[in-house]
């Protein structure tokens, strides 16, 4: 029996709101009405949140799910604007619906099994899937976090860059390239989001843009960088991060001398033979450990002008870490995962 | 303990590979016929990290606000991501249309570990079982509450400074019968829009609908309606009479941060109904008073 039923006769009260309810529900879509039985995955959008994460609402709702738990009589004044935003927002209250039944258990008396001992897990033992989309998911909410902080004047810088340091170094446990690659796919966007990130209007178009041919931890045998490669005057075996440039296919290679990080440019363009070249690592200020030459990873100068066989070494900054252990390199790579010269006038 | 929500938060590269094969191996459990399945297992898990990270857990450490999740105990918080779990494990065998009577028995095979069945146990809220089950519920919900109508009609009274979008909520609030909430607005700004055209108002009502969404999710207006409320309750009256007063301490009464009060003084004086200006002891005149009152009460 309903409560209708059990008060017949009396009109039920809320009716009398319902209409104005109604027309603050149209007020406030905010998407399309069509209710989602799940939450869209990262899975099913192709590793990016999507315009229906609502960052600012979304990290509110434990809290107000507590309030409402706690029979918290304030709770929907308290949190007035989310309540508005769940009514039109059905991502958000479809999440709010299930926060609300987890947090639920969280306070019926009952026991659940906890995990017992030392865990054992590691990331060698984690499904390299779980790291890829973890990377994936860490590098979305990065550029959330800055989007956010763009639109309402605010620094989220070190919260994006504490974010994007974390996914470099989890996808240096993937030991597969591709797997590496795909983890790391949004990382240069995200990066470019950072204030000053940007290639300022004044700086020239680059006139050559880099970025690694992703290798198993600098093992890569065989194939055409490779061959290339070996013109490049360094020791054969040396652990070497190789670069690649999509466009006009040029290649490279980075080389560890003790601490130094060098670049190793070959068959530039006659136009620059002659000129120091103005190198730029738009990852270079995320990861600390590298010591840029010069002090900024956005316009390191090169030591010598290109020769005229179009060759050009120079040093790149200093790094503790080492292109000879797998991890490191990988944070390396990632680091490298784009690299721009152009010429100093 | 293999981990907690503090470790997830600032030692995160550690902790992921135990929070994996906890969720993984509860969600092996709940899957049923698709335990063995390692795309649902990994869709499962990867909700759960998913839905952790949008809740800005995962690696944040002091950069995002501790939530009720930090102040879980461990076994709360291992209760919450078993749920989660199970509810998703759930929704992926409902959507592989799997037999009613193989969830009946997942649902089962989930309460061996809780001794008694959650979903008949569940706390009784003031609420209900579940509030706001749907975006009606909550709807209805804030159509019907005193308080929230107030921020409404708050945001209303804000389309002022747009006549004609004003026109075009007061012309759909009298074609909803919202006779309290209107009757108010229109004795107030009757003139305003007496000898305006009543043609042309769906363009307008558009953009005071996307200024009203705006206005009604914005934490500043509301926490300005919460604390001219409590200016006016907790005022005391100075020695003069002609002034009260009332410190941040109280403002923030014991839900409300120092940070959540001063945005919603600040936004008082931007509506230029308070002169402060960051002192610990806010004060305000009778006249301010009134004006205070007229901001967040309805039916006066």
């Amino acid at each position: 029996m309903n409560k209708r039923d059990q008060n017949e006769g009396l009109p039920d009260p809320r009716n009398e709101y319902l209409p104005l309810a109604q027309w603050l529900q149209q007020v406030l879509a905010i998407t399309p009405p069509e209710p989602k039985a799940e939450l869209t995955s990262i899975t099913d959008n192709g590793g990016r949140f999507g315009d229906d994460y609502h960052s600012e609402f979304y990290r509110q709702l434990p809290d107000f799910v507590l309030a409402l738990l706690n029979n918290d009589t304030q709770a929907t004044l308290r949190f007035a604007p989310l309540l508005f935003h769940l009514i039109g927002c059905p991502t958000c209250h479809a999440a709010y619906l299930e926060i609300y039944d987890a947090m639920r258990a969280t306070v019926v008396p009952g026991e659940i099994r906890m995990p017992a001992g030392k865990s054992t897990h590691s990331m060698a033992t984690t499904s390299s899937r779980m790291l890829v989309y973890l990377c994936q998911l860490l590098i979305n909410q990065a550029e959330t976090v800055l989007r956010e902080a763009r639109h309402k004047h605010i620094d989220n810088d070190a919260w994006a860059r504490s974010l994007l340091q974390q996914a470099i170094q989890i996808s240096s446990h993937l030991m597969q390239s591709t797997l590496r690659q795909r983890a790391l796919r949004d990382l240069v966007d995200a990066a470019t989001l950072f204030d000053g990130a940007t290639t300022p209007a004044e700086q020239s178009p680059a006139a050559h843009s880099y970025t690694p041919v992703m290798s198993s931890s600098g093992t890569r045998k065989g194939g055409k960088t490779r061959r290339r490669a070996e013109i490049i005057d360094h020791p054969a075996g040396q652990p070497t991060i190789y670069l690649q440039s999509g466009l006009s296919g040029l290649e490279g290679t980075i080389t560890q001398h003790e601490d130094t990080l060098e670049l190793h440019l070959v068959d530039l363009d006659q136009k620059l033979h002659g000129h120091f070249l103005s190198i730029s690592v738009p990852l270079g200020s995320i990861l600390e450990p590298v010591r840029w030459l010069g002090g900024d990873p956005h316009s390191i100068r090169s030591q010598v002008a290109v020769d005229e066989d179009g060759k050009l070494t120079t040093a790149l900054g200093k790094t503790e870490l080492r292109l000879s252990d797998p991890e490191d390199h990988n944070l390396l790579e990632a680091l490298f995962k784009k690299l721009d010269v152009r010429p100093i006038a | 303990m293999p981990f907690t929500a503090h470790d997830l938060r600032y030692d995160l590269e550690r902790s992921y590979p135990s929070l994996c094969a906890y969720l993984q191996q509860r969600a092996q459990r709940y899957l049923g016929p698709l335990a063995f399945d390692a795309n649902e297992v990994d869709l499962v898990v990867g909700h759960i990290v998913e839905q952790l990270t949008r809740l800005q857990l995962l690696g944040c450490g002091d950069h995002s606000p501790q939530t009720a999740l930090d102040r879980l105990s461990h076994a709360q918080f291992y209760a919450f991501l078993n749920r989660s779990v199970k509810n998703k494990a759930i929704d992926r065998l409902r959507r592989r249309r799997l037999p009613t009577s193989t969830l009946a028995e997942l649902e089962r095979l989930g309460n061996s570990d809780e001794d008694i069945d959650p979903l008949a146990t569940v706390t009784n809220s003031l609420w209900g079982s579940t509030p706001f089950p749907t975006p009606e519920e909550a709807a209805l919900h804030a159509a019907s509450q005193e308080e929230l109508r107030a921020l409404l009609k708050h945001c209303i009274e804000g389309l002022s400074a747009a006549p004609r979008q004003l026109q075009a909520v007061m012309q759909e609030l009298t074609e909803l019968g919202a006779g309290d909430l209107l009757q108010e607005i229109a004795e107030k700004y009757r003139a305003l829009v007496a000898d305006l055209p009543s043609v042309h108002l769906s363009q307008h009502k558009d953009h005071a609908h996307k200024k009203l969404r705006h206005c009604l999710q914005k934490s500043s207006t509301n926490l300005a309606v919460l604390v001219a409320l409590r200016l006016t309750e907790y005022g005391q009256e100075s020695t003069d009479a002609a002034e009260m007063s009332v410190d941040i301490w109280t403002l923030e009464h014991v839900d409300l941060s120092e940070q959540e009060v001063q945005t919603g003084l600040k936004h008082l004086v931007s509506e230029g109904l308070l002169d402060w200006h960051g002192e610990e002891i806010v004060r305000f005149s009778s006249t301010q008073r009134k004006h205070l009152t007229r901001f967040y009460e309805e039916g006066e």
